[in-house]
């Protein structure tokens, strides 16, 4: 204990005796110390960050209601959409309406396949099965049947050149018709080939892919119009040679009148 | 690190500072432990924070100036768009108008054409003419039979071969084969007439309960409705095309006849002189 006491005594006369050394060395540690840094929220610049970030929120509040409102819209685009525009139940029923079509289509295409051969003679008969064929390869074959039904143009010593023109023109509009009549045949049945695809295709559509294939249907609407134009032309073709032969039996009658006439005169002359 | 630099740095300043003797020696130590302290072990002066001010403007102005107002712009094109798909393309009360518009018209002449088509034409008086107009518009196609038959009836059968030449037998028959083949075709094209005039029906009523986005199912298939009926016209017309060209190729026929008989009628009027 005496010698703690006696440690002591001398320390403190030793720290005194240095008492200036302290004194500077504790100076230099409060000024030069790294004590920890104090919070800025007391500071200036504190408070400019916060009014900063205010600013940003109330400017991204801002921002979030416009997108709140452009979602309302949205939504309500959408619920409309789906609700009147394009209901799926009103989609499925249409869909659903094209293949009961289908099944009308498919009765219509079976009814122009029934047969209506009627001819019993050998020679019509032959001209028939070219003629209901439907089958455009066949058409060469038209003029042989026609003619054995109906014979050939006159020969030049049956006939005067005038009716064996006549004749002639006559045959070469039946045939026409006739070979038109297995052309549109056979067009039509493509056609109602076409129109049994393009209606499968519908029933697998989308609304928005629906007006595409429509635009096809009316594409091929147009071709069938045309189609039938070219048979309404060749049927008024046939009707102005049927015109004109009633045309030229007048004309050949009175040359025929006037021939006769004057031979009779002339034999009258004689006499 | 810091501190710990701090650290050894005192604790060499302290040891020199109670070592050294002499006060030039203390006042040297002391000199010298400040210039390390402010040299070395100081940290560096903070920076002004007048730099992020300036970055909170920049992103305020970004936002205020630049994405704000084409958020907003944005908002007005749709609110706009919707209003004009909701008021002007696809307004819901014109939608509902059409649809009780094409209700109205179903009622209106749904009945009315079906009833004109449907009133009775037929005109014959005699047993066999009624039974052949009975069986020409029944639009049924399992009776082809009992048509010619009845043609048959009507019209009676070709001439047998004691009673015309061949060439008029065969004549007479072609035209009534395709009378015939014409009759048919017309009984088919009336059956099918029934069912396209069903499709119609069907197609209008499904127009009737249509929304804007499923009419061009409808409209697709009412199309493909009309090739088909174009279709059915051009059978009929080709059956019509055979018919005309069969009539004109007879009265062509009788004429090439009489071309034949005139020659063969000259002929004989010659030799008749000449046996005179």
């Amino acid at each position: 204990m005496t010698n703690v006491a006696e440690a002591l005594k001398q320390i403190k006369s030793w720290m005194w005796s240095r008492r200036l050394r302290f004194t500077l060395l504790i100076s230099v540690l409060v000024l030069t110390a790294p004590w920890p840094a104090s919070g800025q929220a007391d500071g200036p610049c504190c408070a400019i960050l916060v009014a900063g970030l205010s600013s940003i929120a109330n400017s991204l509040q801002s921002i979030a209601h416009s997108l709140s409102a452009i979602l309302g819209v949205d939504q309500g685009m959408l619920r409309f959409e789906q609700t009147v525009v394009w209901p799926t139940s009103a989609i499925t029923q249409a869909q659903g309406l094209v293949g009961a079509q289908q099944g009308i289509f498919t009765r219509i295409q079976a009814l122009t396949h029934i047969p209506v051969n009627s001819a019993t003679q050998p020679n019509p008969q032959q001209l028939e099965i070219n003629l209901l064929s439907g089958n455009p390869s066949m058409i060469g074959q038209t003029s042989a049947s026609y003619t054995a039904l109906y014979g050939p143009v006159p020969p030049t010593t049956d006939a005067s050149p005038q009716v064996r023109d006549l004749v002639d023109m006559t045959d070469a509009a039946a045939q026409d018709a006739m070979k038109r009549a297995i052309q549109i045949d056979a067009l039509s049945d493509l056609e109602l080939q076409a129109a049994g695809q393009i209606n499968q295709s519908i029933q697998t559509a989308a609304p928005g892919s629906a007006p595409i294939i429509e635009a096809q249907a009316d594409a091929w609407l147009v071709r069938a119009n045309a189609y039938t134009q070219a048979a309404t032309a060749d049927l008024m073709r046939l009707r102005a040679i049927d015109l004109a032969n009633s045309s030229a039996d007048i004309k050949m009658g009175a040359t025929n009148t006037t021939n006769l006439r004057q031979q009779l005169m002339n034999l009258l002359q004689h006499n | 690190m810091h501190y710990f630099l701090y650290t050894v740095f005192f604790s060499v300043f302290a040891w020199l500072m109670l070592t050294v003797h002499g006060r030039r020696r203390v006042l040297a130590v002391t000199l010298a432990g400040v210039i390390v302290v402010a040299l070395v072990v100081t940290p560096p002066q903070a920076q002004a924070q007048g730099g992020i001010v300036q970055a909170i403007q920049a992103v305020l102005k970004v936002l205020n100036t630049l994405i704000l107002p084409v958020v907003n712009s944005i908002h007005g094109t749709r609110s706009a768009n919707s209003t004009f798909y909701q008021t002007t393309v696809w307004p819901v009360q014109s939608i509902s108008q059409a649809n009780a518009q094409v209700l109205q018209m179903m009622g209106q002449y749904g009945n009315l054409m079906s009833r004109i088509l449907g009133s009775n034409l037929r005109s014959a008086t005699l047993p066999a003419p009624q039974s052949m107009e009975t069986l020409l518009r029944d639009h049924q196609v399992n009776n082809f039979g009992g048509l010619t038959q009845s043609f048959n009836s009507t019209y009676r059968t070709i001439p047998t071969p004691t009673d015309a030449s061949q060439a008029d037998r065969d004549m007479a028959d072609f035209d009534d084969a395709l009378t015939l083949d014409s009759l048919k075709t017309l009984k088919a094209s009336d059956s099918a007439t029934d069912l396209e005039l069903q499709a119609a029906n069907s197609i209008e009523s499904a127009a009737s309960q249509a929304a804007a986005g499923s009419t061009p199912f409808l409209t697709a298939t009412a199309t493909t409705s009309s090739i088909r009926s174009q279709a059915l016209t051009q059978k009929m017309l080709a059956a019509e095309l055979r018919q005309e060209a069969a009539r004109i190729a007879h009265q062509n026929g009788l004429r090439k006849r009489g071309a034949m008989f005139t020659t063969q009628l000259r002929g004989t009027i010659m030799n008749l002189t000449k046996h005179n």
